[in-house]
């Protein structure tokens, strides 16, 4: 089990190395989102807000209405944001929901192969 | 005698070509298939199955849209294609040509009513394209009613035309005068119309849009306003073409005749592209003032039309459209069963003869029994406008243990499914 604060530093970090990606910011510059994650099992829930490609703001709770929703436990969630496991994998074994459209599946999908080709 | 490579050879072998594709063709989508368990790289390929490079079996129920209703090398279609390079190549696009008027013929004697005249492509955007230009040029109108979800290709009008935006957003402005309406919706089409529209487009069947069927009353209340008002009827049948639905052509359930239909992709018997316009005699005025006004390097080649021909001959020799509605009879009673066993995942079939759809409860299950299908023995995808549904378009020349096959892999697969969670409706 991830506390929340475990997942906002993940969060830190994966802003840092998306917002740092030149190539990525590049990729995603016509993409403008908001994400709320849900850890499932500890009942936290965080926002990502992303304009233009730049991952404008972390925080804690739901905040404005999301594009896409992302449901995981806890563990999951921290693992994801330091990269440390495929979650397009986990996604396909049921173990991460994604609601949202294809287009931003897909967007998603895009940054973690970007900033963690080896994932 | 050469000496047969090792399994392990074939695994290096497959690992190449997917380095190479990732870093010569598209890396994102190697990797995509990769995760979903569809990271096959095609080797023998014989009726409805194709085997692996590395020698794993599977029944191909993508058969890349609805492309190989004769089935993979199909060896009737092979020989026309082996005795017609003994003396044809393309051909010369602009000059008339024998294997040209030939398949013409043939397409208008097979096709529904009056349809008489082909223009030929290589694709089927490109025969949605000129479908298109065809409406526009004869009406002297421009607006053109298509509906949410269609899907006719990624090409110029095409595209205008596809009923999602996902496909189309990055390459705004579109061609103007594109009008999208609900499927299956009468009223919608009588307020969309104006007396400026030349045409509307359909599928009679949905298929990326996630295999909706139009109804019996949509497609005559269709024909009616088209009379009524002037405007052209366009039926893609790309995908429902050529048996799949349980008739030769979709347009038969309803009795129904289009002013335009177009075919692609079976008609090139899964070893060679071709695609076709066909269209009723007094559009061919158009054609009559604008005789070049389609030019297609490819389209219609002299091989590509004899490979249709002979299409065409093992449908009608083989009664095969009549087997793809057996067949489908024998699919829905699996998927009876399987609908009382999983009612929590699986939620309705939508079915013409051999064009299925299988309506999961979220749009997670899709990508996730791709995976576990190609897992059991399948290969099976979502539609691409709705990743809730798994389109099944199996080679209509698939034999009852076949059918059999991929119902008990579906079987399985709900059942993993089920195990893991995460089939809540959306």
């Amino acid at each position: 089990m991830a506390t929340a604060d475990e997942i906002m530093e993940a969060l830190a970090d994966f802003q840092v190395q998306c917002n740092d990606n030149k190539r990525l910011r590049r990729m995603q510059r016509d993409w403008s989102k908001v994400l709320h994650f849900n850890a499932l099992d500890t009942g936290d829930a965080f926002t990502m807000t992303v304009v233009n490609g730049e991952i404008t703001r972390n925080e804690k709770g739901t905040h404005g209405t999301p594009d896409v929703v992302i449901d995981a436990d806890s563990e999951t969630m921290c693992d994801m944001f330091w990269g440390d496991i495929n979650p397009t994998q986990k996604y396909l074994r049921g173990e991460i929901k994604v609601k949202g459209s294809q287009e931003d599946v897909m967007r998603i999908d895009a940054i973690t192969a970007v900033i963690w080709p080896e994932v | 005698m050469t000496r047969k490579s090792t399994k392990k050879e074939r695994e290096e072998l497959k690992k190449q070509a997917l380095r190479d594709f990732a870093r010569h063709v598209n890396p994102q989508k190697a990797r995509i298939l990769t995760n979903a368990g569809l990271d096959i790289i095609e080797g023998k390929r014989e009726g409805t199955v194709v085997w692996d490079i590395t020698g794993t079996r599977y029944i191909d129920c993508i058969t890349s849209a609805g492309s190989f209703n004769v089935g993979r090398r199909n060896p009737e279609i092979l020989e026309a294609l082996k005795k017609a390079l003994d003396e044809y190549d393309l051909g010369v696009f602009l000059l008339c040509s024998k294997p040209k008027a030939d398949l013409a013929k043939r397409l208008a004697e097979i096709t529904p009513g009056d349809l008489q005249y082909v223009m030929y492509g290589s694709g089927g955007g490109e025969a949605n394209d000129f479908a298109i230009k065809l409406a526009r040029g004869f009406t002297l109108k421009t607006e053109v009613i298509s509906t949410i979800r269609a899907y006719h290709g990624h090409t110029g009008f095409s595209l205008a035309a596809i009923g999602r935006d996902e496909y189309k957003k990055p390459f705004f402005p579109m061609v103007p005068g594109f009008k999208h309406v609900p499927f299956n919706d009468l009223k919608a089409v009588e307020e969309a119309v104006t007396e400026e529209v030349a045409a509307i487009i359909l599928e009679p069947v949905q298929g990326e849009g996630g295999i909706h069927i139009a109804s019996d009353e949509y497609l005559r209340g269709l024909r009616k306003i088209c009379d009524e008002q002037e405007i052209l009827l366009i039926f893609d049948e790309i995908q429902t073409g050529f048996g799949r639905t349980g008739k030769m052509f979709c347009a038969e359930h309803s009795g129904v005749v289009p002013d335009i239909m177009t075919v692609a992709k079976s008609l090139g018997g899964s070893l060679y592209p071709i695609s076709s316009t066909i269209y009723r005699e007094e559009l061919n005025d158009f054609v009559m003032t604008h005789p070049f006004t389609h030019l297609s390097t490819f389209g219609g080649s002299d091989l590509g039309c004899i490979v249709g021909m002979a299409v065409i001959d093992f449908l009608i020799a083989n009664d095969i459209p009549q087997h793809a509605a057996e067949m489908g009879e024998r699919f829905q009673m699996g998927f009876d069963e399987l609908l009382k066993r999983y009612p929590d995942l699986f939620m309705e079939v939508r079915r013409k003869g051999l064009m299925m759809g299988l309506q999961y409860t979220n749009d997670s299950i899709g990508p996730r029994m791709s995976y576990q299908l190609a897992q059991n023995g399948v290969m099976a995808i979502y539609t691409g406008n709705d990743p809730s549904v798994m389109r099944l378009m199996p080679a209509l020349v698939i034999q009852p243990d076949e059918v059999d096959f991929v119902i008990e892999a579906l079987d399985r697969s709900m059942a993993e499914i089920m195990k893991q969670g995460g089939i809540e409706r959306d």
